[in-house]
């Protein structure tokens, strides 16, 4: 995704009243993750989980929050997601990098590349793909179900290799 | 002392000031002996106490927001002890029940007994107190209504065959109740 529409998806969230950018760097969301810094808007945890955790208290504190992450940072979170967001139900935007879209992509993102779809059906976390036409109307998606009190996921594929 | 009986003190000394309980005997003690609508009572996600504080820290100023964390817990995520130390929340404080073992699952050991907690707590900018007694323990909860610095209470506990009651709240409702308190 463009460094463009990154950045305008982070705007456009801040004016929806996401007040929290929660997460771990991922260099395919990394010109979002560098408007987050820019306007000193963001906590970087030390895991996903972590950040999961934060996430949370401030939206039990109701403040509305993101948590980005890679999606190997999503299955280290599966466990969390499940017994804390899900059996809580406690609203949340994932913003996951999909790492391993392409089959050429590192060896270390094929094999939870390939099974990315079929992780988050596993677990029931409703999903969207973002590109540069369609976000504006997966995000007012996205913040309808936190406005129900329901986690969701927006997922961003890695088009390209560095 | 046992965790119960340092639960029941700090619980009755902090009015309703949210606390964030951790899993397994933890939040069962809490509940069993001090139930409020400002407990937080995790069942599952071990290791994440300390991070659902910070956040609930961070939006929630003018309360003093309390983490109920034992020592397998905080073991699994030291990492939160980073970025705690780094955002410096003035209004949180960090309890960690050290008995030197997971209780819940049985009395395994941790290694707790092995290393400092005490100084990796001082090492990432929190106040540390370590607590042995029930009349430290309060002469501590006193003192740290001032401070305006994330604070640590490391307190010693012994383990215990008394077992308290499940948390009969449903999760959604645990949620609720929390919200309504903030």
């Amino acid at each position: 995704m463009n460094e463009k529409t990154q950045r305008e998806i982070f705007h456009y969230l801040k004016k929806k009243k996401i007040k929290n950018f929660v997460g771990v760097p991922d260099s395919t969301l990394k010109h979002f993750i560098d408007e987050c810094l820019k306007n000193n808007n963001i906590i970087i945890a030390t895991r996903e989980e972590e950040a999961i955790g934060i996430a949370s208290g401030m939206s039990l504190s109701k403040s509305n929050s993101l948590v980005f992450m890679q999606n190997a940072g999503f299955a280290n979170s599966i466990s969390t997601i499940t017994s804390l967001i899900q059996l809580y139900q406690i609203p949340l935007i994932f913003l996951i990098g999909w790492r391993g879209y392409l089959s050429d992509d590192a060896p270390e993102h094929l094999k939870i590349g390939k099974i990315q779809p079929e992780l988050l059906k596993i677990i029931g976390l409703k999903s969207q793909i973002l590109t540069e036409k369609n976000w504006k109307v997966k995000c007012d998606w996205a913040l309808k179900q936190i406005k129900e009190k329901k986690p969701c996921a927006l997922i961003v594929r890695r088009m390209f290799h560095d | 002392m046992i965790r119960k009986e340092a639960v029941k003190i700090i619980s009755s000394h902090i009015g309703n000031n949210p606390i964030i309980s951790a899993n397994g005997f933890m939040s069962r003690d809490l509940f069993e002996v001090n139930d409020k609508e400002s407990n937080f009572y995790m069942i599952g996600s071990m290791g994440l106490a300390s991070s659902i504080g910070l956040g609930i820290a961070l939006k929630n100023p003018k309360k003093q927001v309390f983490i109920f964390d034992g020592d397998g817990n905080i073991l699994m995520n030291l990492g939160s002890l980073v970025t705690v130390g780094s955002l410096k929340p003035k209004n949180l404080v960090h309890v960690v029940f050290d008995n030197n073992s997971h209780e819940s699952t049985g009395g395994q050991p941790t290694n707790s007994s092995k290393i400092s907690l005490e100084k990796i707590a001082k090492g990432v900018n929190y106040k540390v107190f370590v607590i042995k007694s029930k009349s430290k323990l309060i002469s501590v909860l006193k003192d740290i209504k001032k401070l305006k610095e994330p604070v640590f209470l490391l307190i010693k506990i012994s383990t215990s065959e008394e077992r308290s009651k499940r948390v009969s709240w449903t999760p959604t409702t645990i949620r609720n109740r929390l919200m309504k308190s903030l």
